[in-house]
């Protein structure tokens, strides 16, 4: 099954150079119930990230997006089921060990008062240090390239929290490329961040997932740039996936409908040809029972051919308008 | 993402902005020091043994200088030997070690609680240490080993106490320090009875040592303390990087790779057995404990876990006041927690009206 998932998101993915390697990281997760004390919020859940991809997870908010995500970094420990890292269990692991091969950026991440960004991407290092041995040449040499990679060394000894937010960003993602890890998680890295800085963090990680071939898992709240960016979407509602795969087969006005509990247009991206949503205005809406006519419009707009990108959206706003009538 | 890929001289130096690292040549040993927090220590450092030597200078029988160092060597007179290795030394050294203790265990729990508030005379470890120390002198009537024991079981319990009740998901915040003050206003309500019960003599014995004084500390109250110190310090340092790690919050230290339930326990131990053994060398001396790593902090640049710089703050904090207690109105004494508590209570108010601001926006 795990191989089957991987060649189709081989093929689909336009960006990379050739199949993922073997060797990379595998993460799964096979049946876990994830619950805060006895809340329990994804309950029986199995997902195989693909190797060298980015994955995105989208969902309406307290869907256990976050949740599933903690689960996968082994934040959570799962009272049913396992969470498998190289075919392990994550909590039979030592968690240095798994520091070394899966890197997790939490939502809103705390930044010690007056830190500074060489300071807080040095502390990536950790799994990789020991106390008589608190920074190797490696150590500074991974540090560096983080910094230069996500665009900070000019940044280095400015503290953290007088940068802008997308610069603030990028220290914490170069804090978890200095951990070196393979797989990197993360939580909503572009939530209170505006739309420039959300694109310029978000090409950022498809960079690093284009280059190094890094496995990158993101929770976002925008489906616009999920689908842009994802390789394979993984959407989210109630604790349970409702879908997955490429972005371009499984986003369609039904699923919007069902995850975010929105009606809406999907139709070509004209620049990337990924599916854009439209959510559409009140005067266009079904009333009541006729959200039948809506979502047949909507998929008939993301079944026509889209070479021309600007017509479309019109032609399909006007489809479901006559929907709505009707 | 424009990533340069060649950098010049000056960003290939980022990484180490602000580091100091030391490494073996062709072993696979280093240390790392914040060059700046390395600095302060040192200028610390110094300053805290000018001040520890005119300490031993000064008294009803002033000794010069040149005479205190002679006989910390080794060389002195008969009648200096006497006046400094039996009087001054012990009480010297008791508010040197004492100092560094809280100011050790002040930095630990406030860097820990992310609070400057969480420190140990506010959430309760002093107070603990107090109420069970001041039962082992009024009820028991016991030796300095059983007034120290009693006052480790009593910070432990208070401590613990206090961790568990404001114990969700993490201690951090207001949460820990709101709870603490409730506990301290509890154990000084105990300290208060025990004070009414005790007999005269026991009570005045122990009214100055609630007030934090060195005054008549022989080399029986340098003990606890120095082994403490000796122990519980490089412990500390050991752990720094772990304390480095839990500033990043749960989330990330865990992911980090670190076992962040174990790692927080052992410093908070560490904290609250130094606090404890502090208090019943030297009595809660008021604020050393909460002022000395804030004014560390400040000196290092607000930017470092601040450990060492913190202890020898403190210990300059207390031998600079004991010294002042003695002079300010010689021939009689103020104990050295009545000279802190005018140092340190007007800061901590600063502090609150400082967080009070910073708390509205989070």
């Amino acid at each position: 099954m795990t191989a089957t998932t991987e060649a189709v998101a081989t093929t689909e993915a336009a960006a990379t150079t050739g199949p993922a390697a073997a060797s990379g990281p595998s993460l799964a997760a096979e049946n876990v119930s994830l619950a805060y004390d006895d809340r329990v919020i994804v309950d029986g859940l199995s997902v195989t990230i693909p190797t060298g991809k980015f994955t995105v997870v989208v969902g309406a908010n307290a869907c256990g997006k976050s949740t599933l995500l903690r689960g996968l970094a082994r934040l959570l420990r799962p009272q049913a089921g396992t969470v498998l890292l190289d075919g392990h269990d994550i909590h039979r692991l030592p968690t240095r060990e798994v520091a070394r091969r899966l890197g997790m950026l939490p939502q809103q991440p705390i930044a010690p008062e007056g830190i500074t960004v060489a300071d807080l991407v040095g502390r990536g290092r950790h799994p990789h240090q020991r106390w008589f041995r608190q920074w190797s040449p490696a150590d500074e040499k991974a540090v560096q390239e983080a910094l230069e990679a996500t665009g900070t060394a000019d940044l280095a000894d400015r503290p953290v929290d007088e940068l802008s937010g997308g610069q603030r960003q990028r220290a914490w993602i170069a804090l978890a490329l200095a951990q070196g890890t393979d797989l990197m998680l993360l939580d909503e890295p572009t939530t209170f961040l505006d739309l420039a800085h959300q694109i310029e963090v978000l090409d950022l990680l498809a960079d690093l997932n284009r280059r190094e071939e890094r496995t990158i898992v993101a929770v976002l709240h925008d489906l616009n740039l999920a689908c842009r960016y994802a390789h394979h979407l993984v959407a989210m509602c109630d604790g349970a996936i409702v879908a997955e795969g490429p972005p371009r087969e499984v986003v369609n006005a039904e699923l919007v409908a069902e995850v975010f509990g929105l009606e809406c247009l999907v139709v070509p991206d004209p620049v990337t040809d990924t599916p854009l949503i439209v959510p559409l205005p009140a005067g266009h809406r079904a009333e009541g029972g006729a959200s039948a006519g809506p979502a047949a419009g909507a998929a008939s707009a993301t079944a026509a051919p889209a070479g021309t990108g600007a017509g479309a959206p019109a032609e399909g706003a006007a489809a479901v308008a006559g929907g709505a009538v009707a | 993402m424009t990533a340069p890929v060649v950098a010049d001289s000056r960003q290939r130096r980022a990484a180490r902005s602000g580091f100091v690292t030391l490494r073996v040549p062709g072993r696979d040993l280093s240390a790392r020091f914040e060059t700046r927090a390395l600095v302060v220590t040192l200028v610390l450092t110094a300053v805290t043994a000018v001040v520890f030597a005119w300490s031993l200078s000064v008294g009803d029988f002033p000794i010069p200088f040149g005479d205190v160092v002679r006989t910390l060597v080794g060389g002195g007179t008969t009648d200096s030997d006497f006046i400094i290795r039996t009087l001054r030394l012990p009480r010297g050294l008791t508010g040197l070690f004492v100092g560094a203790g809280f100011g050790l265990a002040g930095a630990i729990i406030q860097r820990i609680a992310r609070n400057p508030l969480a420190s140990p005379d506010i959430i309760g470890t002093n107070a603990g240490a107090a109420a069970a120390a001041l039962f082992v002198i009024v009820v028991l009537n016991g030796t300095t080993a059983q007034v120290t024991g009693g006052a480790l079981a009593g910070a432990l319990g208070a401590s613990l106490s206090v961790y568990l009740l404001a114990y969700k998901r993490g201690v951090t915040g207001y949460r820990f320090v709101l709870v603490g003050i409730g506990i301290t206003f509890m154990l000084e309500a105990v300290v208060s009875y025990l004070l009414t019960r005790g007999r005269i003599e026991d009570v005045h014995e122990a009214t100055a040592w609630l007030n934090g004084s060195l005054n008549g500390r022989g080399w029986d109250d340098v003990r606890p303390m120095g082994w403490a110190l000796l122990v519980l310090g490089p412990a500390a340092l050991l752990l720094a990087r772990q304390l480095r790690m839990l500033e990043l919050g749960d989330d990330m230290a865990k992911g980090l790779g670190l076992r962040v339930e174990r790692a927080r326990g052992a410093l908070l131990l560490v904290a609250v057995v130094l606090a404890a053994v502090a208090t019943a060398s030297g009595g809660p001396i008021r604020f050393a404990a909460l002022v000395a790593p804030q004014i560390a902090r400040r000196l290092v640049g607000e930017r470092s876990v601040a450990l060492v710089p913190s202890a020898v703050c403190g210990a300059l904090l207390v031998t600079a006041s004991d010294l002042v207690g003695r002079r300010l109105f010689a021939p009689t004494e103020l104990p050295v927690g009545v000279v802190t508590a005018v140092v340190g209570a007007p800061f901590l108010l600063w502090l609150l009206a400082r967080a009070n601001r910073i708390g509205s926006a989070g």
